[in-house]
């Protein structure tokens, strides 16, 4: 087995805020090796974007990484070691902030960011944000980062780039925005980018442009992807594997047609079946119970019990991690206790009762719901 | 359970209007606030009792407790430094805390009468620059086309021309009194409040639920009483707040030039002018008047940033 | 539209309220005690002076006349007669004026100058001592009255240690047998620089206060936009980050701020000039009403409208170089 270009292990990020300690990500795992699409799919405030944050080590106050081991092509990016008191801190190994800075932001690993009106900044040409980025990270005079900004634009499908080069971001739309962003990533030739719902805000004919642009880039240049978004649309298009989030843990985690053909967590399912599948006709679609709680006061035990139609008591206990379910020979971990591997009894444990919560049987649909 | 107590927005929102009990007990939490708090209580006790004292009971409490603050006492002493320095005056350790003037008058209950200038002022021009403001402000914003060109121009116009100056010319005109100081000051802090609610107003004009009561057939007086103006609620507290400080330095400038409370009556900002005069002999004349300007303008500033806080969390840093 | 069109678009929208103003003005002075006449001519004018105005400003005629003619008056730079002075408004005006404007340029400089840095530093120090050092400086800034902060300057600078001059105003191009103990124009010049800091101080401390607030606020929101984060993620080192990024997005609101404290900034030189003795015209009016001078009183007032309206004008300017997006949108 190859070492994967990254590696994320036992992930923690926490916020200190007055109201409590927000657990944003509270131990996920995944892995994305070269080449691949690795998606991240949960609802709004599942923790995504704050595992993003935390792979390019960028959590910003109150927030911190608090455990876990991060590594980018074996080298720590986040690492924690054992004190002299016996407490965790970060280890001394790990990369430093100006290696980071000069090495890995941007140069290895790029980002791309969900709304671009809002990631472009409004007072400088878009030419000259491009060029600044490639000026630092590919280490070119300002010439030849011009040039190399002119083709980037070029390559992502933006028309006479060499006028446009001056233009401000305000003078774009949506969508070209979107290409900017993607043109900014991919100038820089990194080995991996983490997109954070680039196409939530844009309308779904663009989506499919963009999406189509992303595909064309990654046969070309092999680049990997961490692929965030709620949209499981999305993810059925590009994702090779898909890592699915709930309340800062992972759910689920598969190839992208094992998800899709054989879900074994009942969180997954439960989304799948809360939207329209071309693939599958029903009779009616049904929305989830009730929204995901606040990552300051978890559920106790399994965290999607309260609202999971297969909770049984032993669900309110045991707050299982994901392990391997596949009966095939393929990785398929389920962070669920009704799969045999985790001996828990489920199947004598009587199932919960759900109270008809007040919100009655007509809910929204929780996608995206803040 | 988690599921029970997640609030959808629409609560929210409810809760947060309905709440100025719970934004209230907020603002006793930020340490400063409550000092503030404070503050502007016991400086409104004074102003109140210093008001009651001189319209109604004609300075009686004051030659009972304390001394006159328009007279001095026979055989009265000028020009007597603080305690603290060589005051020899009889009558116990603080016959005279802060010192003396001019005329042998007592400083510190002339501060304490000044208060009352200085509230009075603020408050009656800031109750009405908020009222007239608002009224301007929520119609010009609701209804917009030519009566907002109209009243925003106006707005503006009064808004050019400098306060203070704005004020003393209007003084010129119509008289130096502090009924005219009052009337001034509540004209210059129309045009902010109407500013203010007016584009709240725009904001609030556009939200769903005013559609739906315009659909429902409801009044336009109503949606404006019932509906809009409750829900800009917030930043109006918070200038009303600041404005009040804001006032007060006004009125401070305005009684220094010789525009307002006439003497004998004493107000801060007059005190601090006859300060002036003295500050070779009597430095620390000047200190006391202005650190009662600074200590209530202050308090209010202080008042109004942990309101604006907890209103308006945007604006947190 | 180019910043040319946009300049024009605005020095248009400039001249209602210069109506605006002048309307203002000519109501307070037909609402002064005594007759129209006393009030522009003054108790000693003669009968030729009475005739000769009637025709111009059209005493015995109807108020909306009046109103014209005063318009036209105005327009031609007719303010009226000083009867104190015995000169015409205009020229007193315009004698004081540049002592004011040194004022309030020195008092403006002295404010950005300190304000923006200490509101970056504030900024990018978040709630370290120096942030909450800054805050409570900035806090009292914005409580004090700045006649008092002059007064307390004379006492101990002026009277105490007597090492400043707490009289007056040294303008740089006095002739040098003017200013006391001077025998170059240097010898003015640091005249001027040293009857400038105490009224600079007590007018600009407030200006300082609230543009520094305002900087830090501005700053944090600006540090916290995804533009910057963006940024931080492609590895911009935190300097050009604050000095780059950052800092240009964040002067949008101060130079807002910066105009709304020029109508504060008017009046306060009002108030500093009394203190300090200095002949402005913000002393000018003062003595104006002392004298019953009302020709001078609302001619006065009438150019502190103007010089508003100018710097407001200035400040929109400013902005709008510094955000693309205004003059844009103005085509849309």
């Amino acid at each position: 087995m190859t070492t994967p270009l990254l590696s994320v292990e036992n992930l923690r990020t926490q916020f200190d805020t007055a109201e409590g300690t927000v657990r944003a990500v509270d131990g996920i795992s995944f892995d994305v090796h070269e080449g691949e699409t690795v998606g991240l799919v949960g609802e709004s405030g599942a923790g995504k974007s704050v595992a993003i944050s935390s792979i390019l080590r960028l959590v910003e106050s109150p927030g911190e990484i608090v455990g876990g081991e991060i590594r980018f092509r074996g080298e720590p990016i986040v690492s924690f070691e054992e004190g002299p008191n016996g407490e965790s801190r970060p280890s001394s190994e790990m990369l430093s902030n100006k290696e980071m800075r000069e090495r890995i932001r941007g140069r290895e690993i790029a980002t791309i960011f969900q709304d671009p009106m809002e990631s472009l900044n409004p007072v400088f040409t878009v030419g000259g944000q491009l060029q600044e980025f490639i000026e630092i990270n590919r280490e070119l005079p300002p010439k030849d980062a011009r040039d190399v900004a002119i083709e980037t634009l070029r390559e992502v499908d933006i028309p006479k780039p060499e006028d446009r080069f001056d233009d401000y971001p305000h003078e774009f739309s949506g969508g070209m925005r979107q290409r900017v962003l993607i043109a900014m990533a991919m100038a820089c030739q990194p080995s991996l980018i983490l997109a954070d719902e680039p196409t939530t805000a844009l309308d779904v004919t663009v989506e499919g442009q963009v999406l189509n642009l992303v595909s064309k880039l990654q046969e070309e240049y092999g680049t990997s992807f961490v692929w965030v978004t709620h949209d499981l649309a999305v993810v059925a298009d590009i994702c090779d594997r898909v890592n699915v989030m709930y309340l800062g843990q992972i759910a689920e985690q598969a190839g992208v047609h094992d998800l899709f053909d054989d879900t074994k967590h009942p969180y997954t399912q439960a989304l799948l079946n809360s939207v329209p599948r071309p693939d599958k006709t029903v009779d009616s679609l049904e929305p989830i119970k009730g929204v995901m709680p606040e990552a300051i006061n978890p559920p106790s035990g399994c965290r999607f019990h309260p609202r999971c139609p297969e909770a049984r008591e032993v669900c309110r206990e045991i707050n299982p991690d994901p392990r391997n379910v596949s009966t095939a020979g393929a990785v398929h971990n389920a962070a669920c206790v009704k799969h045999d591997v985790f001996d828990v009894d489920y199947a004598n444990s009587a199932p919960i009762q759900t109270d008809d919560d007040e919100f009655g049987e007509d809910l929204q649909v929780t996608e995206g719901s803040r | 359970m988690s599921t029970e107590s997640a609030e959808t927005e629409h609560e929210q929102e409810y809760e947060s209007r309905v709440g100025a009990m719970h934004a209230f007990s907020r603002l006793l939490e930020d340490t400063s606030a409550k000092i503030s708090l404070v503050a502007i209580t016991i400086i409104s006790a004074m102003a109140l009792f210093a008001f009651v004292d001189a319209k109604l009971l004609d300075y009686q409490l004051a030659e009972m407790f304390l001394y006159h603050p328009l007279r001095a006492e026979s055989g009265a002493r000028p020009l007597l430094p603080p305690v603290g320095l060589s005051n020899q005056f009889g009558d116990g350790v603080l016959a005279h805390p802060l010192g003396t003037d001019t005329r042998g008058r007592d400083i510190a209950v002339r501060i304490l009468y000044g208060s009352r200038i200085a509230i009075q002022i603020a408050l009656v021009s800031t109750t009405i620059g908020v009222a007239v403001g608002t009224a301007v402000g929520a119609v010009s914003g609701y209804y917009g086309g030519w009566i907002d060109d109209v009243l925003m121009r106006f707005v503006e116009i009064l808004y050019s021309i400098p306060f203070l100056v704005l004020v003393i010319a209007f003084m010129a005109a119509f008289g130096r009194n502090l009924t005219y100081a009052m009337i001034g000051v509540s004209i210059i802090s129309v045009p902010i409040f109407a500013r203010l609610i007016r584009s709240e107003v725009l904001s609030i004009r556009e939200e769903t639920y005013v559609e739906a009561a315009q659909a429902a057939g409801v009044k336009d007086r109503n949606i404006l009483l019932r509906h809009v103006i409750p829900n800009s609620f917030a930043p109006v507290v918070v200038q009303t707040t600041l404005q009040m400080g804001t006032n007060i330095l006004i009125v401070a400038g305005l009684s220094f030039l010789g525009f307002g409370a006439q003497p004998p009556t004493p107000s801060w900002g007059q005190m601090l002018s006859i300060a002036r005069n003295y500050m070779l002999p009597a430095p620390w004349f000047s200190v006391w008047p202005g650190l009662a300007i600074l200590v209530t303008v202050m308090a209010f500033n202080i008042l109004g940033d942990g309101l604006r806080d907890i209103l308006d969390p945007r604006l947190n840093d | 539209m180019s910043h040319l069109r946009y300049s024009v678009k605005r020095l248009l929208q400039a001249i209602p309220v210069l109506l605006g103003i002048t309307s203002i003005t000519f109501f307070l002075i037909n609402a002064m005690p005594g007759s129209p006449v006393e009030v522009m001519l003054g108790p000693t004018a003669t009968e030729e002076m009475i005739t000769e105005a009637s025709a111009r400003y059209g005493f015995d005629q109807p108020l909306y006349v009046r109103y014209y003619k005063y318009i036209l008056a105005v327009l031609g730079g007719d303010l009226g007669q000083s009867i104190h002075y015995g000169v015409p408004v205009t020229e007193k005006i315009l004698e004081r004026l540049p002592v004011t404007i040194l004022l309030l340029v020195s008092s403006f400089t002295f404010a950005i100058s300190v304000a923006i840095p200490l509101g970056i530093v504030s900024a990018r120090r978040r709630n370290q001592p120096i942030d909450h050092g800054s805050r409570v400086v900035s806090l009292i800034g914005v409580s004090t009255p700045n006649f008092w902060i002059g007064l307390l300057l004379i006492i101990v600078f002026g009277y105490h240690l007597q090492v400043l001059p707490s009289n007056g105003l040294v303008m740089p191009f006095t002739p040098i047998s003017e200013v006391g103990g001077a025998d170059s124009r240097l010898d003015v010049l640091v005249e001027t620089g040293r009857s400038l800091i105490m009224p600079t101080i007590a007018l600009g401390t407030l200006q300082m206060a609230a543009i520094s607030r305002i900087e830090r606020s501005s700053m944090l929101e600006v540090l916290g936009r995804d533009y910057i984060s963006l940024a931080r993620a492609f590895g911009v080192k935190e300097s050009v980050i604050t000095r780059k990024h950052a800092f240009r997005n964040a002067q949008l609101p101060v130079v807002t701020i910066i105009g709304l404290q020029l109508t504060s900034a008017l009046g306060g030189a009002v108030l500093t000039e009394t203190v300090f003795n200095i002949n402005g015209m913000g002393r000018l009016i003062i003595q104006a009403i002392r004298t019953q001078d009302y020709a001078l009183i609302m001619g006065t007032t009438l150019f502190f409208g103007f010089m508003f309206v100018v710097g407001t004008l200035l400040t929109d300017l400013t902005y709008a170089y510094l955000d693309p997006r205004v003059t844009y949108e103005g085509e849309q």
